[in-house]
């Protein structure tokens, strides 16, 4: 056998699988929370070290092997099992803790392994850790009605009134020039709008939080909704605070004849107010 | 509702706006895959793999007829998709759609 073989030898036996670190005391309780790993064969542990213990479960290297996975993660049944499964035991093990939740399929080869990393880098996963503590991330989604949109806005720009106006009386090639043109001028408000609202609203919602990020807009194929995504906002907030929510009823009721309808999703593990990578801030 | 006290007096609750129903798969992928700290375990597939990945999954979700009318690695060969990981995803992925054809236009072609 050939070094570029070894890469697609099939492991056995089992491998770490760690979801994320929580807070040592917390631990326990944590892990009493959770259902189902992403290797159904094995039950949710802790690793604890310190201050800080690492939420982590057996998986089997046949699955879950580099090799493996690899080919696995071009299935997308499989890969939406599992992803939903890790953040299934991430978000039940927030009911009890603060979490620092790591990227899907970080494995370690064995316990000894997690342990090291959590010795020779838990200060720094500590400082984290302590940025989320008692908070949790709500995400945001704002959604506007075109149609609707685009009705309002008809009543509501002169230029736009104006065309149409116009537009009425006029036969044949200026009939059509001006329906160009209307239609253009409508575009052109519908997106000045968009990009008004979208601004208006993460300002607003950013003042209710205590930081906050803006995620890529979701096409309708993947929002599962026919109106147009002009928000996708993740907030962080402290858990139990209802400022947010506030000031989304806020927000609901100062758009609400112009399309927009927002939807709350959460509370998630504040996935999107941790760093990429460890030393980043 | 439930509520519990954490280990530093705050009291947490449970899931206020998921009333039982399971989160809609893309904000699951867009926090699972995209973000979350990234350790390198012992046993990985690289980022770039990972990015890759949701980009495609985004595809196959939007339109999963169209990606396997497409075979299933013509992204793969993809020119852009190799230079600068870093680069714009929105841009990337508007560029994959409009390759796969999405959002689906009404034109029909050639039969």
């Amino acid at each position: 056998m050939t070094a570029s073989d070894l890469s697609t030898v099939v492991e056995t036996g089992t491998g770490v699988y760690v979801y994320g670190v929580v807070v040592a005391d917390d631990a326990a309780a944590a892990v009493a929370a959770v259902g189902v790993a992403v290797d159904p064969a094995h039950g949710v542990a802790s690793v604890r070290e310190g201050e800080i213990a690492a939420l982590v479960s057996e998986v089997s290297l046949e699955e879950f092997g580099e090799a493996s996975l690899r080919g696995r993660l071009e299935d997308p049944a499989w890969l939406e099992a599992k992803v939903r499964a890790h953040e299934d035991v991430l978000e039940r093990a927030l009911v009890c803790t603060a979490i620092v939740p790591f990227r899907f399929g970080t494995i370690f080869r064995r316990e000894d392994d997690v342990r090291r990393f959590l010795v020779d880098r838990g200060s720094e996963v500590a400082q984290v850790l302590e940025r989320v503590r008692g908070k949790v991330e709500i995400g945001v989604k704002a959604f506007v009605d075109r149609e609707l949109l685009e009705r309002r806005l008809t009543e509501t720009s002169p230029e736009v009134h104006e065309l149409e106006d116009q537009r009425r009386t006029a036969t044949g090639g200026r009939e059509y020039l001006l329906r160009r043109r209307l239609e253009r001028a409508l575009g052109e408000e519908v997106e000045r709008f968009r990009d008004e609202c979208a601004r208006a609203s993460h300002v607003r919602l950013a003042a209710a939080a205590d930081d906050a990020r803006v995620s890529e807009l979701q096409p309708s194929e993947l929002s599962g909704r026919a109106e147009e995504m002009l928000l996708n906002g993740a907030y962080l907030v402290h858990a139990g605070d209802d400022g947010l929510e506030a000031a989304v009823a806020e927000l609901g009721v100062r758009y609400r004849d112009l399309g927009v309808s927002y939807d709350l999703t959460g509370p998630w593990p504040a996935y999107n107010f941790v760093p990429r990578e460890l030393g980043e801030t | 509702m439930s509520s519990r006290e954490l280990s530093d007096g705050r009291r947490t609750e449970v899931g206020p706006y998921r009333s039982g129903q399971p989160a809609q798969l893309a904000d699951v992928l867009e926090r699972v895959l995209d973000k979350g700290i990234v350790i390198a375990g012992d046993i990985q597939v690289n980022l770039l793999d990972i990015e890759l990945l949701t980009i495609r999954l985004r595809l196959l979700i939007a339109s999963a007829d169209k990606a396997r009318e497409m075979g299933i690695d013509w992204w793969e060969h993809d020119g852009f998709l190799s230079g600068g990981r870093r680069g714009s995803l929105e841009q990337r992925l508007r560029k994959l759609e409009e390759k796969a054809g999405l959002p689906v236009d009404e034109e029909r072609s050639g039969e």
